[in-house]
């Protein structure tokens, strides 16, 4: 148990420990084996910076990511479950960065590219135009992607989405991802909150403007990194570094962490705030927390340190 | 591992259904005391038994207008443990931030409960297991619930007093959203949204019915809850064994028509009683504590005494 800093040496020893004999991690240690924790956890791994890397971990997970597979190209949020979701994004993009599965990226790929949230169908079109809402502000125009099937474009799936589409070499895209991505980063865009930042998907409610949480913002601003210039970007970076001392909770600040050091902006160390962090609750064991401080950890060292008194800090 | 679901209308088809309403003004005294000296006028049967408390804790909100105050948590467990209960756990799945330590530990849940690793449960990503619904107000027919919620043996609904944008008030059945497990649904658990929220409302707390609620009216939400309005003080627990007779009394308390909220018309036809003559009240009389919480203009009609 860690007194001090959280280092990646910790994450990496905690992932390797708690993996499940099948090959794949629940959200917490010795829980059921999940395709969420087991993405992250895969891909926080391939992020590991001696090499060589934990090769037979990550071969384990890749295999068990494999046979939870949906026959559709899917992958559901637990093996066995009846429909694919959002995690196939996440999944999908944890294979391409470990590489050697692409016929199942192949069919993941096809299966997001086929799933259209349920706003802005023909049905739903022609609704709205009888029973205008007024209530949500919002262009249903632009669509991205859903948590599930049947359901509205949020932000967080979206930006999954995005950023599985961005690790592919553009020479496997097919003619319809550009037009998908294209959508997709303007309904991002579109659902930014008033002051900069983003919510879950709602920016404005009966007219008042949505408060925008650290978790959509930074998984935002990592899908949209090819706009920097934008100035909905600019703001929702200045937003994040606004908001980076009142971070309470591990997930958020190494969420906000790699965010912002993924476009050079300069914030404090990570490890010693972890550190503290860890102390309250011992991050509740939670995987997901645990992948991504590892990200955020490996996407800082490419990241300027700090000046005295400059840039985020907690 | 099989479960086994709870009837349909356990304690619905009592004579009445008991509401107790008490003052409190304040978060900073003796809540524990007042909740176990609520407690023991229902002679509840938690000796022995796994309670789970399932607060409201919707987003990080040091202002405190928005959580179910943690006092008010920790009170309620300090309670039932003195009432003989084998454990009693928190558990919540919020709906619309995934960094659910990051709520808890900025609504300071851990000053009153101690360290949370072992007394705190993230709904969100727990395990689940499938579970048909009992009722078919919603197209859903099956959901998937975390396995700690499924197997426990007294759950009670802490909800805050609040108004809601979407469905008039937000109370102890409307806060049984928060165990369906995002892991499963996202964040939000939009499924339920393109459900119907009040059918949904219906479906979860037919299968999954709290046997208990405690609602923290000390502070509400008047406006655009639940997470925009303004903070109303009532100065009031309300506490009672039918989700439905205490969600009657607490809109009743807010100077809201039961009757008039879609879900809880239809709740109280299903699941509990509506009707005052069916609630026997405690301590308080809804009268005496009435504050007419602010709506937004849209929900007028839900005002008591207000023209349909």
């Amino acid at each position: 148990m860690p007194s001090g800093p959280i280092q990646d040496s910790f994450c990496l020893e905690f992932l390797i420990t708690n993996q499940n004999s099948d090959g794949g991690w629940g959200y917490h240690p010795a829980s059921l084996s999940a395709v969420e924790p087991t993405a992250w956890a895969l891909a926080a791994l391939l992020s590991w910076r001696d090499s060589p890397a934990p090769a037979e971990a990550c071969t384990r997970a890749r295999e068990w990511l494999l046979k939870a597979q949906r026959v559709d190209g899917s992958w559901p949020s637990y093996p066995g479950q009846p429909q694919g979701c959002w995690v196939t994004s996440v999944a999908s993009h944890s294979l391409v960065l470990q590489g050697g599965a692409e016929g199942a990226v192949q069919k993941g790929l096809e299966w997001l590219l086929a799933a259209w949230p349920a706003e802005g169908s023909l049905w739903w079109r022609l609704r709205q135009s009888v029973f205008p809402s007024g209530v949500v502000r919002q262009d249903s125009s632009l669509r991205g992607w859903n948590w599930t099937p049947g359901t509205a474009s949020w932000v967080e799936p979206t930006a999954h989405a995005l950023l599985f589409l961005r690790a592919l070499p553009p020479q496997l895209l097919p003619p319809g991802a550009t037009k998908r991505r294209q959508l997709a980063e303007g309904m991002l865009f579109d659902r930014t909150c008033p002051g900069g930042g983003w919510n879950t998907g709602n920016p404005l409610v009966y007219g008042v403007a949505g408060v925008p949480r650290t978790g959509p913002t930074a998984w935002a601003l990592l899908a949209l990194r090819d706009h920097a210039d934008r100035a909905e970007i600019q703001k929702s970076l200045a937003w994040l570094e606004g908001a980076y001392s009142g971070i309470h909770g591990p997930a958020s600040l190494a969420l906000a962490h790699r965010s912002l050091a993924a476009y050079g902006r300069r914030v404090s160390p990570l490890a010693p705030s972890l550190g503290e962090l860890y102390s309250q609750n011992q991050f509740f064991g939670n995987v997901l927390t645990i992948a991504w401080i590892m990200l955020a950890l490996k996407e800082e060292e490419s990241s300027p340190a700090p000046s005295a008194g400059e840039g985020a800090t907690r | 591992m099989s479960y086994a679901q709870p009837s349909l209308m356990p304690s619905f088809s009592r004579p009445e259904s008991r509401v107790a309403i008490v003052r409190s003004e304040k978060y900073d005294h003796d809540l524990s005391a007042l909740i176990f000296a609520a407690l023991r006028e229902f002679d509840l049967p938690v000796a022995g038994k796994k309670v789970l408390l399932k607060p409201n804790f919707v987003e990080p909100d040091p202002e405190g207008t928005i959580n179910t105050n943690p006092a008010v948590v920790g009170g309620a467990r300090e309670a039932f443990l003195r009432l003989g209960a084998e454990s009693v756990v928190v558990a919540e799945g919020p709906g619309h931030e995934r960094d659910t330590e990051g709520i808890v530990e900025t609504i300071g849940l851990r000053d009153f409960l101690g360290p949370l690793s072992k007394l705190f449960v993230d709904l969100n990503l727990d395990e689940v297991q499938a579970v048909n619904l009992r009722t078919r107000a919603s197209k859903l027919k099956q959901l998937y619930f975390p396995r700690t919620v499924l197997e426990a043996d007294y759950i009670v609904s802490m909800p805050k007093l609040k108004t809601h944008h979407w469905v008039g008030a937000t109370l102890s059945l409307k806060n049984m959203f928060g165990i369906v497990p995002g892991c499963c649904y996202g964040w939000p658990k939009n499924v339920l949204h393109w459900a119907g929220i009040t059918s949904s409302i219906l479906d979860i707390n037919s299968t999954v019915r709290p046997d208990f609620a405690i609602v923290d009216g000390i502070v509400g939400m008047e406006g655009n809850g639940p997470i925009q309005g303004s903070p109303k003080r009532s100065g009031v627990l309300v506490l009672g064994d039918d989700p439905v007779a205490v969600d009657a009394t607490c809109v009743r308390v807010m100077g809201l028509d039961p009757q008039r909220i879609d879900y809880l018309a239809k709740a109280g036809a299903l699941l509990g009683h509506l009707q005052p003559g069916k609630i026997r009240q405690l301590a308080e009389s809804v009268a005496s504590v009435r504050t007419p919480f602010a709506v937004l203009p849209a929900f007028q009609k839900l005002v008591a005494g207000n023209g349909k």
